[in-house]
């Protein structure tokens, strides 16, 4: 049996304020088929977006990770160059990608020869279309672009990164334009993304997870207190290893800014997920369940009194996540008039319910509480 | 939120810069209805200004607003900078506004970003410029492209880009005559973080605020990087010599085969794995010093001349 993530003994290791050990000796690395792609890649990849020195991208190589993603977008090309220079020679040993969200042929291509000049190599393995969360994003001149691209060798396999698999799966499986699929995943998602994995990767179709740590180590967004939390409690981890113990995910791109992030992630590749993971994920979900929007919709016109709920609970995200009070408190005032009069008290039952248990009425009082 | 010309009373919105004193304005406007009535006026210039009046297309003759305006924060910029967003909020960003201006065929985008401080809106601005090319002095700095012109002044990091697709026009007189209308609107300073001017300038290729794990270590939380030709100074300042020593402690463990250098009040140097030639030293809260060099001694030598810098 390997050793048991979450338990005590590692959370020194993930205590930023503790020395950090030296660089870990050689990891156990895992590897899986990219779909039909036939890349034979980590389970664990490297997300480069925010990573600021390229000797973090150089060392991870080294260590055998192999495959990198960036985009065009990421500081204005200034990523795909860091990228460039800390792969080196290396790049053809790897599995390199990266994105753009231009939104014609003309653009797209345009971004690839710029991409290529960047990432100082002559073709990547992967090419995506960046964000396209409904299938009226993608043009058909856009799919002409990816197949020119590969006809000319500049890209070996087309690929879409998306935010709304579920939405995009039924176009993406009759469309048949992508090789792989770029799809954010992870402990917080409900089983439509896991029938949505399931049905794009049985068309063969490489799935590759991004947003992995449920809104990240570097979150500074609404969560933000409960992501400190989780990474002290190593459920970064946790969410790592649940996410490569998933069936039909191939590889993952989590972001890494310094050497510990990477130790600690490649440590998912070599652990098993053991109940002390799942009991560690499970406490997270349950305590940011009643108070954590997932921003659904669901709840979307369900309030007896009108209340515009998602929005009333994404304003209190910015007090409470954020600390943003005078920005929750302007957003709460641009709300109709109603919202800081109606009671929830005042209805016998509430209509609204939350697919996800948020305490709706309770939820509600507190903005008023605050903001009105 | 964008405020009017005038500085900003912290926290409370109103101007300070320009008001007359009280008793001086009693000397000078005896009555006490056009005294109420200057106080009026200068209160309501210095109210803050939402960017959607602030920003205007016609700005530039012959620009029309096409499309409403936009406003993002935190957690719903993802839907307009998709992944790139990670990028904003690791320098703090707080909200967005920002308008679409069409004229003919050419749609600029112009967005101004609250980044919280003016450390991180230059942080924003030293991550996204690209370093090969010259900083025009617009705010803190800008940096102008023939489709693309960005600049920070204060907390704002503010990007005017061409969006039409078309990929060969050059709009740089129009970025740049919509940014120099948008930058006097601006409260803040319009000088560079000071550390910036720490690092030795000659040979310096680029220099930018890495808002975490600075040359990838997390021990050094934030701070500034210089590339030069054969290596990286940093600048972490921390809050008081204290952590600094116990930083530095640290440091001494994850690289415990350095030797000491006689540099600042406390120094080492070694040959470490990816960071090459290194040598770190402490002058009171600051650590700095200077990696990838070819070997520590050049490491040292390029160390003392930033130590020789530091205030």
């Amino acid at each position: 049996m390997l050793p048991v993530a979450g338990a005590a003994a590692n959370l020194d290791f993930l205590n930023p304020d503790k020395p950090a050990p030296k660089f870990a000796k050689t990891p156990r690395l895992e590897y899986r088929t990219l779909g039909k792609t036939g890349l034979k890649v980590t389970t664990v990849g490297f997300g480069c977006m925010i990573t600021s020195d390229p000797s973090v991208i150089t060392r991870a190589a080294d260590l055998g990770i192999n495959y990198f993603d960036s985009a065009r977008g990421y500081q204005n090309g200034n990523n795909e160059r860091m990228v460039a220079a800390a792969l080196g020679n290396k790049r053809k040993d790897l599995v390199l990608s990266t994105k753009s969200i231009a939104n014609n042929k003309e653009g797209l291509l345009k971004h690839l020869d710029t991409s290529l000049t960047e990432l100082k190599t002559d073709y990547l393995d992967i090419w995506y279309l960046h964000s396209k969360d409904a299938p009226s994003a993608i043009h058909d001149d856009m799919i002409e672009a990816q197949q020119i691209a590969k006809q000319q060798g500049k890209i070996r396999f087309a690929g879409m990164s998306t935010h709304a698999l579920p939405k995009m799966t039924e176009w993406t499986v009759d469309k048949k334009a992508f090789d792989v699929v770029l799809t954010v995943y992870n402990f917080t998602m409900d089983a439509k993304m896991d029938e949505a994995i399931a049905t794009v990767a049985k068309t063969g179709t490489g799935i590759v997870a991004m947003k992995v740590m449920a809104g990240g180590a570097h979150a500074r967004r609404p969560g933000e207190q409960v992501d400190t939390r989780m990474q002290r409690e190593g459920a970064m981890l946790s969410a790592l290893k649940w996410v490569l113990h998933r069936p039909n995910i191939h590889t993952t791109i989590p972001s890494m800014t310094d050497m510990d992030q990477l130790d600690e992630n490649l440590r998912a590749m070599a652990e098993e997920f053991v109940p002390a993971d799942e009991q560690t994920l499970a406490a997270h979900l349950q305590r940011i369940a009643p108070y954590y929007c997932r921003f659904c919709g669901e709840c979307q016109g369900s309030c007896q009194k009108g209340l515009q709920v998602a929005d009333t609970l994404r304003i209190l995200t910015y007090a409470e996540g954020y600390g943003q009070f005078a920005l929750a408190r302007e957003r709460f005032n641009e709300l109709p008039a109603h919202h800081t009069t109606a009671r929830c008290g005042d209805c016998t039952e509430c209509t609204v319910k939350c697919p996800h248990s948020i305490r709706v009425a309770e939820r509600i009082s507190r903005a008023q509480e605050l903001f009105a | 939120m964008i405020r009017s010309r005038a500085v900003v009373l912290k926290g409370h919105g109103f101007s300070r810069a320009g008001m007359i004193h009280p008793k001086r304005l009693r000397a000078l406007v005896p009555e006490a209805p056009f005294r109420l009535l200057i106080v009026l006026g200068v209160l309501f210039a210095a109210l803050p200004m939402p960017a959607q009046v602030l920003l205007d297309c016609h700005f530039v003759p012959g620009f029309e607003q096409s499309g409403p305006k936009r406003q993002y924060t935190p957690d719903n910029l993802f839907d307009y900078r998709d992944g790139a967003a990670e990028g904003y909020l690791i320098y703090s960003f707080a909200r967005m506004q920002g308008i679409d201006c069409k004229s003919g065929s050419t749609i600029l985008s112009l967005d101004v970003s609250d980044m919280s401080d003016a450390d991180s809106a230059y942080g924003m601005f030293s991550a996204n410029r690209d370093s090969r090319q010259p900083i025009a002095k617009i705010g803190m700095g800008a940096q102008i492209m023939p489709q693309s012109l960005l600049f920070a002044k204060g907390k704002y990091f503010i990007e005017i880009i061409e969006t039409d697709g078309s990929t060969n026009s050059n709009q740089a007189a129009n970025l740049q005559a919509f940014a120099e209308k948008i930058e006097p609107l601006l409260d803040g300073r319009s000088t560079p973080p000071e550390e910036l001017a720490w690092f030795p300038q000659e040979g310096q290729e680029s220099a930018k605020l890495v808002p975490e794990s600075v040359l990838g270590l997390k021990i050094l939380k934030r701070g500034y990087v210089a590339k030069y030709s054969q290596g990286q100074a940093f600048i972490v300042v921390e809050q008081s010599p204290e952590s600094a020593a116990e930083v530095m402690n640290k440091l001494r463990v994850r690289f415990d085969d350095a030797s000491s250098a006689r540099l600042g009040d406390e120094a080492f140097q070694l040959k470490a794995p990816y960071l090459e030639g290194i040598c770190i030293f402490r002058k009171g809260r600051t650590i700095a010093g200077f990696a990838n060099s070819p070997d520590p001694q050049t490491a040292s030598t390029e160390a003392a001349k930033l130590l020789e810098r530091l205030p």
